[in-house]
């Protein structure tokens, strides 16, 4: 009881809560395609969901292919997964709810699942070699080295965070504008305060469709460039290719 | 009030970042136009290519605003 009592006081803010919904979604959508995919016969053509889902894969392994070669296909399954979570959370926002992306710890959680990733690659492939990076070229630099480690995980996360957050400022902006100007012109022929609704449904619609899911669908395509760049740098050269 | 007014003054300082990152985009899209004037079949794989350019250039206007947004909302 404890545990319901602390849930209660704790501060759960509405991104948070987003974040679980766009979980569930994917996570329902999920069950239902394994299910599907459990049932379907191999030998036919794929239906509806399955199919989106098939083309799904194929596009993700696609693009790991593209840049790391035949080996490293099963790749898009991480990819896949990061992708697909980002641009939900990116068109999210379209319900009117608020998008996790603009709260600080989503894009930072997906940064950070990527930084481990590159570094677990490294390690993978360098065993006891990956610590001679921090020394090079020379024992001095490791204070130098330590900070820009850092590097990509901040590059990733304020990118992904800043074209979110900018794109919602932007939107608010527009809102309260348009809200004034559709009160200052209606107010002579409504006189309560629902002459303010008139303008903003017939000109936010535009903007929405660039900074939602344009713009979502751009950086999650950037970010995934990037993360599969990133992981790509620490295979070695021969392996890349083959 | 004179805070007030230094904030602002570092919001367009902060902003001026976003001129050459309008140049670079500018520079990408020249390059690709003039690669598909020379080249008009690798006009579908040059069009990817310059988006994903266009929106990495972009971080740097992306940073500006964000650092501006906050000196805006941060008292």
């Amino acid at each position: 009881m404890d545990f319901i009592a602390n849930l209660k006081n704790a501060h759960i803010t509405g991104p948070v809560i987003s974040s679980l919904i766009v979980m569930g979604i994917i996570i329902i959508f999920a069950i239902y395609i394994g299910i599907r995919a459990h049932f379907q016969d191999p030998l036919k053509k794929p239906k509806g969901a399955l199919l989106l889902a098939e083309c799904g894969v194929n596009f993700f392994e696609n693009m790991a292919e593209g840049l790391l070669g035949k080996r490293f296909r099963s790749f898009g399954g991480y990819i896949m997964c990061l992708g697909i979570y980002m641009f939900v959370a990116f068109i999210f926002g379209l319900t009117g709810l608020p998008s996790p992306i603009t709260y600080m710890a989503v894009p930072l959680s997906l940064g950070l699942s990527t930084f481990m990733m590159i570094h677990a690659t490294a390690i993978k492939y360098n065993k006891f070699r990956y610590f001679k990076r921090y020394i090079e070229p020379v024992p001095l630099f490791l204070p130098i080295n330590l900070i820009s480690m850092w590097a990509p995980l901040l590059s990733l996360t304020l990118r992904i965070f800043g074209n979110a957050i900018s794109g919602f400022v932007i939107m608010s902006l527009m809102y309260a504008a348009l809200k004034d100007l559709s009160g200052m012109i209606f107010s002579s022929l409504i006189a309560s305060e629902w002459s303010q609704v008139f303008i903003a449904p017939l000109l936010t619609w535009i903007f929405h469709l660039y900074f939602d899911l344009w713009s979502g669908f751009i950086q999650t395509t950037v970010f995934l460039s990037l993360t599969t760049i990133y992981v790509g740098q620490e295979i070695p050269e021969d392996l890349i290719g083959a | 009030m004179q805070a007030d007014a230094m904030r602002l003054l570092a919001i367009a300082i902060t902003m001026l970042a976003v001129m050459p990152s309008a140049l670079g985009e500018a520079l990408v899209v020249v390059h690709a136009v003039d690669g598909i004037s020379r080249n008009p079949e690798v006009y579908g794989k040059l069009r990817t290519t310059m988006i994903l350019g266009c929106s990495l250039v972009e971080t740097t206007a992306i940073y500006a605003l964000l650092v501006s947004i906050l000196l805006l909302f941060t008292k």
